[in-house]
């Protein structure tokens, strides 16, 4: 079995004041695409910035490709997208990726090569002479993206990727991370878009405080939370479910959107009488599923309630 | 180190190309240029032949000893010299005194375009005027200090000539006598003769004084707030995840002080090129080559140059990481302000030893702060260009420095791993004292 891409033993980060990442553990194995997932300070950022060595643990440790190497020695291998972008606003686009292709040991004529072959890919070719600071902020993410990925790194970091993208340039982004996990390297994604997450990921770490709540493959971990889901859409007379979606003996949780809902079904009750009671009241339905569990439902249900007493707790 | 470069040339690349840099190149010698040549345009008009009427109303015929001393005054030297003054004689007597000297005030100060055989002044002499060195002139040019004591003096001769005549001193002997000291200054390094005369050597170390002084100033402040841009534009975090703090700080140290280096570099060919060519220069903007020639333009020895430029390629550099160091403790410009204060009054205490230093160059506190890395970049080129330093001197007080740079680059990148991500915090100097040994 090859080492893991990335391994973090047991790392504690405090900051003056409050413990960012206590404790945590997680591996990241080689090839796929990894999914760190949490509610906003939940120290998603600090664990990555962990990894990159932009921070220093206070105890436990962080082992890339199982080298001991640190991880500026290893950047040739590491591309890296943080969470707060940032570019040289006065540089133009192409020289400002030549720059950064250089700072992962690339040389100037091929990161040249590379940075225009990106900027295609990217459609943002016709703003390389550009100054940085003339881009929209979307496009200025794409120029940062194609600086993350410039060297062909094996080990893709991105921390909230798709934050600020309209639907197209996210879809774009998403390919190219697609790709990058189908030739064989390994991403390891952050962010608090569940949906997302199921979508692509293979394995996901949910953290919340600073410690691990959930880990595993997005199979695995739906099978260990366990109970029956039910998906549900209405076409009219929502109003008549109200009583029947309150009564606990039947559903155990439920998540109501509005036009749908998605519910847990309490220990021992069966999802044909719930159809039965619905249909029975006269509910208009479009969609009745039996599901697995979504990440959307875990991540509520396993953070949901510690986010609000850890609120509760800041307010007081 | 192919990392370091690539920092370098993008600091270099980046910074030459602003507009600001384009236009401080161009002006800041346009507006050097306009201070020397601004007042000698001014003072032109004392290198032109003066219309003198010089009223005699003396009873001993004054008129004609100072008329005599007066036109043997001479502008410039050699066969392009020009006579300083012309003067007519006007016999008066004191009761026509007035009349004849108002009649001639009438006709002055005029320009010369405007009334061709107007008067630029009038003497009046009078008896008092050998007893007690009284008289009186009337003109147009008196507010030029340099054309009134070269009057004075030319009257002085000539009445100190007419009283020893007046005793019987021989005229010959008199103007013997009267011949001012000439004296001629030179240089002396190593037991040799360096050509430089001691005007020269002087403005050559203030002048370099001064451009290091102002070249720190600019480029540190450069040097500082391009770390904060970098903090607060947060590309910082993508560069440290590949770049080490050191590679960093000594690249971005490096590729401001090549910039500045350029820009002297720049500044530096021009004042040759213009010096070798000033003649036929002088000759297009209409002046005389006298007064092109005395431009202050001092060449320079090799030597001198070449430990010029090795103190302020150092000290530039020195005290940019000392620079960068406060811009990696601060998150905005104006937070820099109460650290940078500190450098600034390093910086001043070096400039202005180099005043001390001039009037004593082989003092101990010469020898002592030309050791001290920080003050070196100012005090050594002085020492060097007014006395002659020992070889062995020389060479520690630059190992020193390199020494010195580095350490304070390597402080500066123990604060800058530590500060980089301290957003929207100060340190106070324990946290500092922390980050350092981190």
């Amino acid at each position: 079995m090859p080492a893991a891409s990335v391994r973090v033993e047991s790392v504690t980060k405090r900051f003056s004041g409050h413990t960012a990442v206590n404790h945590l553990s997680m591996e990241v194995a080689e090839g796929g695409i990894f999914g760190l997932l949490g509610p906003n300070g939940a120290g998603k950022s600090t664990t990555i910035r962990l990894i990159m060595g932009i921070l220093e643990p206070d105890e436990g440790k962080v082992v890339l490709f199982g080298s001991d190497q640190d991880s500026r020695k290893l950047s040739q291998r590491i591309g890296y997208l943080p969470e707060e972008r940032g570019l040289y606003k006065k540089m133009k686009v192409l020289d400002h990726l030549i720059f950064l292709g250089e700072t992962k040991g690339i040389g100037r004529a091929d990161a040249r090569t590379r940075a225009r072959a990106w900027l295609e890919r990217l459609g943002v070719s016709e703003w390389s002479l550009k100054k940085v600071e003339d881009l929209s902020k979307g496009m200025q993410q794409k120029v940062q993206f194609a600086g993350a990925l410039l060297h062909e790194p094996d080990l893709v970091i991105l921390d909230e990727p798709f934050s600020g993208l309209d639907p197209v340039n996210a879809q774009v982004m998403k390919d190219i991370v697609v790709d990058i996990a189908r030739a064989g390297r390994t991403v390891l994604f952050s962010t608090h878009v569940m949906e997302q997450a199921e979508r692509m990921c293979d394995r996901i770490a949910i953290i919340a405080r600073g410690e691990t709540v959930v880990s595993g493959t997005v199979a695995q971990v739906k099978e260990d939370f366990g109970g029956r889901h039910v998906a549900l859409s209405f076409s009219r007379d929502k109003a008549r479910a109200e009583a029947i979606l309150a009564d606990r003996s039947l559903i155990a949780h439920l998540d109501d959107y509005g036009a749908t809902a998605e519910l847990q079904m309490a220990d021992g009750a069966d999802p044909e009488k719930l159809l039965a009671a619905l249909v029975g009241e006269g509910v208009g339905l479009r969609r009745f599923e039996v599901v697995e569990p979504s990440l959307h439902a875990i991540f509520i249900a396993k953070v949901g309630a510690d986010a609000a007493v850890a609120h509760a707790g800041v307010a007081a | 180190m192919k990392k370091i470069i690539a920092v370098v040339r993008r600091e270099f690349v980046e910074r030459v190309r602003t507009k600001a840099f384009v236009i401080s190149t161009v002006l800041l010698p346009v507006f050097m240029v306009a201070m020397v040549i601004l007042p000698a345009l001014m003072m032109r008009g004392g290198d032109h032949t003066s219309r003198v009427a010089v009223v005699d109303a003396s009873t001993t015929g004054l008129g004609q000893p100072v008329s005599h001393a007066l036109e043997s005054e001479k502008i410039g030297s050699g066969s392009n010299a020009r006579a300083r003054y012309t003067v007519r004689v006007f016999p008066a007597t004191s009761h026509d005194l007035a009349r004849v000297r108002d009649g001639l005030i009438a006709s002055t100060g005029f320009s010369s375009d405007r009334q061709k055989d107007g008067w630029n002044g009038v003497l009046v002499l009078t008896d008092e005027t050998l007893a007690s060195g009284k008289l009186a002139y009337y003109g147009g040019n008196v507010g030029s200090l340099e054309s009134m004591s070269k009057l004075q003096r030319a009257v002085s001769n000539a009445l100190a000539g007419v009283r020893l005549a007046k005793s019987g001193v021989d005229a010959a002997l008199v103007k013997q006598a009267m011949k001012p000291a000439d004296m001629d200054t030179t240089k002396v390094s190593d037991g040799k003769l360096t050509g430089q005369s001691g005007q020269e050597s002087f403005m050559i170390a203030y002048f370099m004084g001064f451009i290091l002084y102002i070249a720190i100033l600019i480029y540190g402040q450069q040097t500082m707030t391009s770390v904060i841009e970098e903090k607060t534009s947060r590309i910082m975090e993508v560069l440290t995840s590949s770049l080490t703090p050191f590679q960093m700080l000594l690249g971005k140290v490096l590729g401001v002080g090549l910039a500045g280096l350029a820009q002297m570099a720049i500044w530096g060919g021009t004042v040759f090129m213009i010096s070798s060519q000033r003649m036929s220069l002088a000759g297009l903007f209409g002046m005389s080559a006298d007064a092109a020639q005395s431009f202050p333009i001092p060449s320079m020895a090799p030597g001198l140059l070449l430990v010029f430029l090795l103190y302020f390629a150092l000290g530039f550099m020195l005290y940019g990481a000392l620079y960068a160091a406060i811009g990696a403790m601060c998150n905005t410009i104006q937070e820099t302000q109460q650290y940078a204060i500190f450098v600034t009054v390093f910086i001043m205490v070096g400039f202005f030893a180099v005043f001390a230093l001039i009037k004593d160059p082989t003092s101990p506190l010469g020898v002592t702060m030309s050791n001290i890395p920080f003050f070196a970049p100012f005090t050594m080129p002085v020492r060097w260009s007014l006395t002659s330093v020992p070889p062995l001197e020389l060479v520690l007080s630059l190992a020193l420095m390199v020494a010195t740079l580095l350490a304070c680059v390597w402080l500066a990148a123990r604060i800058y791993r530590t500060g980089i991500l301290m957003y929207g915090k100060k340190p106070s100097w324990r946290e500092l004292w922390r980050w350092i040994r981190a």
